[in-house]
């Protein structure tokens, strides 16, 4: 085939020759406003000779007639037309086409222009990001597009987050899926946001329907750099920061907190003279940096992007005890080995080391210990230990600090409340390090005009190692570990996925059709091990390896958790003359997790457009350039990491991480109830969306309706429709439909006006509607647990938000008595578990978003905020059994005091009345100015003679302000388990940056 | 070339694709249900998987059969950190909050099905086949399945009485109604009567935990007590006490030591070890551990309060304390060497150079020694507080024996009644009662004998509600009727089809 092109040319080429009319050679530069444009498209209008220009931008033509035209194109670029008329010169300066329109999207086994999608798909690229201080893709994503919430689970370094596309679909894992090149990952750790080029966001269910499995949560698509046609690019980008806690919270102080457990009953607590503000004083600041480097370049025949990445964050408590640290390396090489057969891999390597504290813990976290622990306890002694410390020492179990100054004991809190400071530095030991390789290798070949093959071998490999101990303490006898202890935890996945598939567009006069066909599997291979030890010679971390544990008290664990899946899909896709759109999908997923009869499913989609400004009634000089109405409908699967085999009846030695065994002889127990019937968890989408572009491209909107239903959850324990009286344990089965629908706008305004100031806008809405709509049971499932309340504080029930909060309403305070009026909602007198009701939803009615942006010359400016709306957040940190510990400060001033006081919160004596209502509800909404960015270009000159192409520096401000109600320590920090999203068990606030970039390229 | 490089992948493609086993995974680590009761050895298996979950139920982290059971009695307070630490063993001691929701009711509840769902698994299964052991296999099942119903109808009544396990997923195969006691009742006899014909004499099991004739004796003399039905149950109680494997323990000091472990005065016993080792990483909460962690849990209160210097005794969490009520019986009994094994009193703690500061709460003026926190029962080395070996005495002799005076009293037999009542009061070092002593008198020599000898053992509030005792013994105490019966757990009303609100227990 090629080489009958070759053949046309050459024969065209000597027609030319021969012919009359006079032809020439004609040269020139291609270059768009900041300079030369390699790899642009020259061509003789009408004819096959063309070319493109080289790394200087310069291109030579020869055999060009006199009258021809020369058609100058580039993708972004406005194509110009020029005719020669005897110039053997044409210089091309091209005008970047306002529209992205004309961009290329990212879509599932393939790319797409934009103005031919039909589903709602969001970008982000690779400008929008290069100078953000974000640490991880996750936070990239968050505030940038309508319809993504990002739930941060933590300020922790290194902490990831909950990502939830169009609402949470299910009771349980409703994370997206990532595709990272081409190839499905467990993790998004270890992509250094500099290292992406663009990232896609498939909201609707046509976009994700070709991922069939997993893609019932949305896709997001991440593209990382190719090196670009031209000279070699070195660039180097480096962060510099401070980090800081700002937090609205106050806590009692010292003599507000001995008046209040007086009033409470305690008159043993006294002032004592120690005053310690355990916020002030467990975080600190600390410094982060960030490094990444990268060389890019490519010829003809082969492009090469290598960079490596070096992020070192320490966390704001515990000092040098908490950190996250992130090395990456990657190699993109891409070749053209001949006109049929091109060849690529992307490699990476990256290893991450964090080590966390314990948090979203209402007994033993660190950040629960700062909230409960008496004002009364000094951080360390100053003088004269009292006699349990002195006890402690001698005892060898005191905490201390590295100078030998011993941590407070809680002077009056008891059981699990301990001294936090003492708990971050002294008892936190060890870290997890993971490393990752991610690997795939592509060969595409093109078998004939518009139809090609591919065949990609992705494969991703992790070992991680947590490993971890505990030093001897004794502080009470529910916080004490009286032996050195030792636990590591051992994985290592691997996965790999092999895809092909076949690609064919055929033009049939204005008809163009394209259709895909592929087959892929996957295997996934996760063998884990556990090691806990005790007992070694000295608390120290030279004895904290297994060998020198007491080997009586060591125990093992390990097990292996196995998938397969195939599939085989299949898209097509239709447009007349760019106007009239429609596609549609088909993918069958087979997945080894499903009992025999159900282990296939098929998840079908379509999706169809309408270019309105295409039409011919559309006037030529409407304000409105580019109009489109979509609609698209499909379903998407998920097999929630489920086991396998559910569907055999077995019996085990082992009953959950402990064995069935009785005086040294081994038992067994009955495994899970066999359920041959289950399947697919299935959900279902219908968008409708509107695409326009106005004023020459200087306005674009985007806005989409759309309704997802989940159906058949799969629920992990389903004890939950077990009768306890069943006497048999259920796993996983299907059983309820959760409904997400709601509106997302975007809408953005460009423009630079004529003395050169550039100035934009960007905004994003979505607002989301979530509830379930079917349950199995007629009974709420129990979700997130709270310390001595039996019956939970979240709740997945029909007609009520996914994991709402649950407890009793009240209607203030009883003036005489300093008690709660409990609002009695079940119509029975007296007030019983069965009057708690829904008092809030962590779910927010309304998610926003926006960028504005300014540029003068060689400055910048840009401030980034987002936020949420009509969320609630429930402090779960208290302890009922704990009753002398610290509380918010609007416990105190809000108190009854004596009768006839109309209070906000009860007397101090009743106030563990108050944990399980709807007073520890508090609107979690908050608009953050996620950041505020300066920045300066040098001037060519300047960077010239630095022998640099470019040098831009920026000082920041991330995270650093917060316009809430909220009281708790940080309105954003939400949770790692899905149903306590909203649930404050005292979390690492995130904390706010100052910092200073500064990057180059040469 | 491009043909080589396409045809190879096609044929690749070919080979993964129809291997139709691609997407069958064997499961890892478990064992076919279908062929398991294949062979003897299995069975046997099973039956440990019995006493696992038994050793699982009476110890388990906050929500123990052994710890719920008591709460309720006259003889125990809930005690532990503070009024609100453990609110759902708080509620039970003090009646009147008992929810519907309570977790340790449900916990209890649930695995007492889940004993008996596994008895129904081997008793079904084992039934039709011919493995050589299977007389055995079914008598040990049967005994406990007979137990479970026995302590469920105990403490809630009318209960579900399920003798086959649904096979199918369904909410309708799940719903079963509640049975009333007295079916109850005769599924506990029939089961029994089979455990007594297939087990063997206590000192001729294969390990010395196992249960024994003579348990299921005694258990089926009980439960015909339990009915009043005194002159049935007087046999199968005069076999145990006729039996010579079985007899007191010479003094009171030895019946709770770890040294007389499934000794003599032994008929049902769970046992748990100190040698697995756990230490604060390891240890498993809530998981079926080999340890009692309820020893450390109603062990004396550390955190400034008892300094047990002198008492051989570690410091626990202060769960059941001993009332001011039990402490005055033994005192008015003369009680010396029972009440030292049982209890002691600040004075004592005092005088062995122990202290107390402040007051803990529920605290009466005594600590518990019957099951204490002994630093001789745990590991010499690692966290002593959570490797307790202590075995918790479900059935002694000493009971059946009071049992046996009980029934033969109420039979009209005070002469017999009063033989078995002076065995039980010479062991604990008091007289034999007077020769004259008969009648209601007699019955209540026995009562207040039971408070004591079988005091912090899970017996008196059930004793009390079935001798009618309950309302004048328990006055002012916040008790009412309706505190007779735990309520059945929500859950089990909510997801069980055949039952309905009606169903609950009066007055929940």
């Amino acid at each position: 085939m090629k080489n009958n092109l070759f053949k046309n040319l050459l024969f065209l080429t000597g027609f030319m020759f021969c012919s009359f009319i006079e032809a020439q050679s004609v040269t020139g530069t291609i270059s768009d406003s900041s300079g030369p444009l390699p790899g642009a498209n020259v061509v003789v209008k009408g004819t096959t000779n063309g070319t493109t220009t080289d790394f200087d931008g310069k291109y030579t033509l020869s055999n060009v007639s006199s009258d021809a035209v020369l058609s100058v194109s580039y993708v972004g670029y406005f194509t110009q037309e020029i005719s020669v008329s005897d110039q053997s010169t044409i210089n091309v300066t091209l005008i970047a086409s306002a529209s992205e329109l004309e961009e290329i999207v990212v879509v599932g086994y393939g790319t797409k222009q934009k103005s031919l999608v039909t589903g709602s798909i969001s970008s982000i690229n690779s400008k929008e990001i290069q100078s953000t201080s974000n640490q991880r893709v996750e936070q990239v994503l968050q505030g940038r597009t309508s319809g993504v919430t990002v739930v941060t689970s933590s300020g922790s370094p290194g902490a990831g987050a909950k990502v939830r596309i169009r609402g949470t679909g299910s009771n349980g894992n409703s994370d997206p899926l990532y595709i990272v090149d081409g190839m499905k990952v467990s993790s998004i750790d270890n992509i250094a946001p500099s290292d992406i080029a663009n990232l896609e966001v498939l909201k609707d269910a046509a976009s994700a329907a070709i991922y069939g499995t997993e893609g019932a949560n949305g896709v997001i698509i991440i593209t990382t750099k190719q090196g670009k046609l031209g000279e070699s690019v070195v660039s180097y980008s480096s962060q510099f920061g401070v980090q800081s806690v700002k937090t609205k919270m106050n806590l009692m102080n010292a003599s507000q907190f001995v008046t209040y457990m007086n009033e409470a009953g305690n008159s043993a607590v006294v002032d004592n003279g120690i005053k310690t503000d355990w916020i002030d004083e467990t975080f600190n600041d600390s410094f982060v940096q960030r490094h990444d480097i990268s060389v890019s370049g490519a010829s003809e025949k082969l492009s090469y992007y290598l960079s490596g990445s070096f992020l070192d964050d320490n966390g704001t408590v515990g000092g040098d005890n908490s950190y996250y640290k992130r090395y990456t390396l990657r190699a993109n090489l891409k070749s053209e080995v001949n006109d049929w057969l091109e060849i690529g891999s992307n490699i990476t390597y990256s290893n991450t080391g964090v080590s966390p504290i314990a948090e979203d813990d209402s007994f033993r976290g660190v950040v629960n210990n700062v909230l409960l622990i008496d004002p009364l306890t000094p951080v360390t002694y100053a003088g004269a230990l009292p006699q349990r410390a002195v006890d402690g020492v001698a005892a060898g179990t005191a905490m201390m600090d590295a100078n030998g100054n011993v941590y407070g004991y809680p002077t009056y809190s008891t059981g699990e409340v301990i001294n936090p400071v003492a708990s971050s530095n002294f008892i936190y030991r060890g870290n997890i390090d993971t490393d990752i390789i991610l690997t795939s290798v592509y060969a595409k070949l093109k078998l004939a005009k518009g139809l090609s093959f591919t065949s990609r071998l992705g494969y991703e490999r992790s070992n991680r190692l947590d490993s971890r101990w505990n030093p001897i303490y004794a502080v009470t006898s529910e916080q004490q570990n009286t032996t050195v202890t030792l636990r590591n935890n051992i994985n290592r996945n691997s996965r790999w996925l092999w895809e092909n598939f076949a690609s064919y567009s055929k033009e049939v006069g204005n008809h163009n059709f394209t259709a895909l066909l592929g087959y892929s599997a996957e295997k996934i291979k996760n063998p884990y091990f556990s090691l806990q030890g005790s007992d070694v010679a000295q608390p120290t971390e030279e004895f904290a390896y297994f060998d020198y544990t007491n080997r009586d008290n060591d125990i093992i664990g390990g097990s292996i958790y196995q998938k397969n899946t195939e599939s085989v899909f299949g898209r097509l896709s239709y447009d007349y003359l760019g106007k009239y759109l429609i596609e549609g999908s088909l993918r069958y997923d087979k997945s080894s997790v499903f009992p025999q009869s159900e282990k296939g499913g098929y998840f079908p989609a379509i999706s169809s457009g309408w270019v309105v400004s295409k039409e011919d009634f559309w006037s030529e000089d409407s304000k409105i350039d580019y109009l489109k109405v979509r609609a698209s409908w499909g379903q998407n699967g998920s097999d929630a990491n489920l086991p396998g085999n559910g569907d055999i009846q077995v019996f085990q030695t082992v009953d959950g991480s402990t064995s069935v065994v009785y005086q040294g002889v081994t038992g067994v127990t009955p495994g899970d109830l066999a359920n041959p019937s289950l399947t697919w968890e299935r959900s279902e989408q219908l968008d409708l969306g509107v695409d326009l572009r106005a004023l020459d491209g200087r306005l674009n909107f985007a806005a989409d309706y759309f309704i997802k239903t989940t159906k058949d959850l799969i629920i992990p324990n389903g004890n939950i429709i077990a009768p306890p009286s069943l006497g048999q344990t259920v796993g996983a089965i299907n059983g309820g439909t959760v409904e997400n629908k709601g509106f997302e706008f975007e809408i953005g305004y460009n423009n630079t006006t004529d003395s050169g100031l550039r100035y934009g806008i960007d905004l994003n809405l979505s607002t989301l509607s979530n509830k379930v709509t079917s349950v199995i049971v007629p009974s709420a499932l129990v979700g997130a647990s709270a310390p001595q309340n039996d019956d939970g504080v979240t709740r997945f029930e029909e007609g009520f938000p996914i994991w709402y909060f649950y407890g009793y309403q009240t209607d203030g305070i009883n003036p005489a008595t300093g008690e709660i009026n409990i609002v009695d909602t079940d119509g029975v007198e007296g007030i019983t578990s069965n009057d708690k009701t829904m008092i809030g939803s962590p779910q927010p009615d309304m998610l926003f978003g926006g960028n504005i942006s300014l540029g003068y010359k060689a400055f910048d400016f840009n401030v980034m905020f987002q936020g949420t709306q009509g969320n609630d957040i429930f402090s779960a940190y208290h302890q009922p059994s704990r009753p002398i510990t610290n509380k918010p400060i609007e416990y105190f001033t809000g108190r009854w005091q004596q009768p006839g006081d109309i209070a906000s919160f009860p007397g101090a004596a009743n106030i563990a009345d108050a944990y399980d209502t709807d007073l520890m509800v508090q609107d979690g909404s908050y608009v953050r100015i996620k950041q505020i960015q300066f920045g300066y270009n040098f001037p060519k000159e300047i960077a010239e003679k630095l022998k640099l192409k470019s040098l831009r520096t920026y000082i920041s401000l991330d995270d650093y302000f917060t316009f809430t109600k909220y009281n708790g320590l940080d309105p954003e920090s939400g949770s790692y388990s899905d149903n306590s999203i909203g649930v404050d068990r005292g979390f690492y606030p995130i904390p706010a940056k100052a910092l200073f970039g500064l990057s180059v390229e040469f | 070339m491009k043909k080589y490089i396409f045809s190879t992948i096609i044929i690749l493609l070919i080979s993964v694709a129809c291997n139709k086993e691609f997407t069958e995974i064997a499961p890892v680590g478990v064992l076919d249900a279908n062929t398991f009761f294949d062979n003897e050895e299995n069975a046997e298996q099973a039956l440990i998987g019995l006493y696992d979950l038994m050793q699982y139920n009476y110890a388990k982290d906050w929500h123990s059969a052994y710890f719920l059971k008591i709460l309720p009695g006259d003889d125990a307070n809930a005690g532990g950190g503070s009024s609100t630490d453990q609110t759902q063993l708080q509620d039970v001691d003090d009646y009147a909050n008992v929810s519907v929701s309570n977790s340790t009711i449900l916990s209890v509840w649930n695995l007492f099905y889940r004993t008996i769902a596994l008895s129904n698994t081997i008793i079904n299964t084992v039934e039709g086949s011919t493995l050589s052991n299977k007389d055995f296999v079914l008598a040990e099942a049967k005994f406990f399945r007979a137990w479970c119903y026995f302590e469920l109808t105990t403490m809630w009544g009318d209960v579900p009485l399920r003798l086959e396990n649904p096979m199918e997923l369904s909410a309708q195969a799940f719903g079963i109604p509640k049975s009333p006691r007295a079916d109850i009742y005769t599924q506990v006899e029939a089961d029994l009567a089979a455990a007594i014909a297939g087990l063997p004499n206590k000192g001729s099991e294969n390990q010395n935990f196992r249960v024994s004739k003579g348990a299921a004796q005694a258990l089926l003399g009980k439960v015909l007590i339990f009915q009043e039905k005194y002159s049935q149950a007087i046999p199968y109680l005069a076999d145990v006490i006729a039996n010579s494997a079985h007899e007191l323990e010479e003094n009171p000091a030895n019946v709770w030591s770890i040294n007389s472990e499934f000794g003599k005065e032994s008929l049902f016993e769970l046992g748990y070890i100190s040698t697995n080792g756990y230490d604060w990483g390891n240890v498993a909460w809530g998981g079926r551990m080999e340890s009692s962690l309820h020893i450390q849990l109603m062990g004396p209160r550390g955190d400034g309060y008892f300094d047990l210097t002198g008492t051989g005794l570690l410091n626990g969490w202060g769960f059941n304390l001993p009332t001011a009520k039990i402490i005055s019986a033994f005192e008015a009994a003369g009680d010396v060497d029972r009440k030292a094994a049982t209890l002691m009193t600040e004075t004592e703690l005092v005088a062995a150079g122990g202290s107390l500061t402040g007051s803990p709460w529920d605290y009466e003026g005594a600590i518990r020694m019957k099951y204490a926190t002994r630093a001789s029962d745990t590991s010499a080395d690692g966290v002593r507080e959570l490797n307790y070996s202590t075995n918790w005495r479900l059935l002694r002799y000493s009971e059946v024996l009071l049992l046996a005076a009980e029934a033969y009293n109420k039979d009209g037999q005070d002469g017999n009644a009063r033989i078995e009542l002076n065995k039980v009061r010479n062991r604990a070092g008091l007289a034999d009662v007077s020769t004259t002593l008969s009648g209601n008198d007699l019955f209540e020599a026995v009562v207040n004998e039971k408070f004591l000898e079988l005091s912090f053992e899970g017996q008196r509030f059930w004793d009390l509600v079935r001798w009618g005792k309950a309302s004048t013994e328990l006055s002012s105490t916040g008790y009412s009727a309706k505190n007779n019966l735990f309520p059945i757990p929500i859950n089990e009303i909510d997801l069980n089809e055949a039952l309905t609100e009606a169903d609950q227990n009066p007055g929940y």
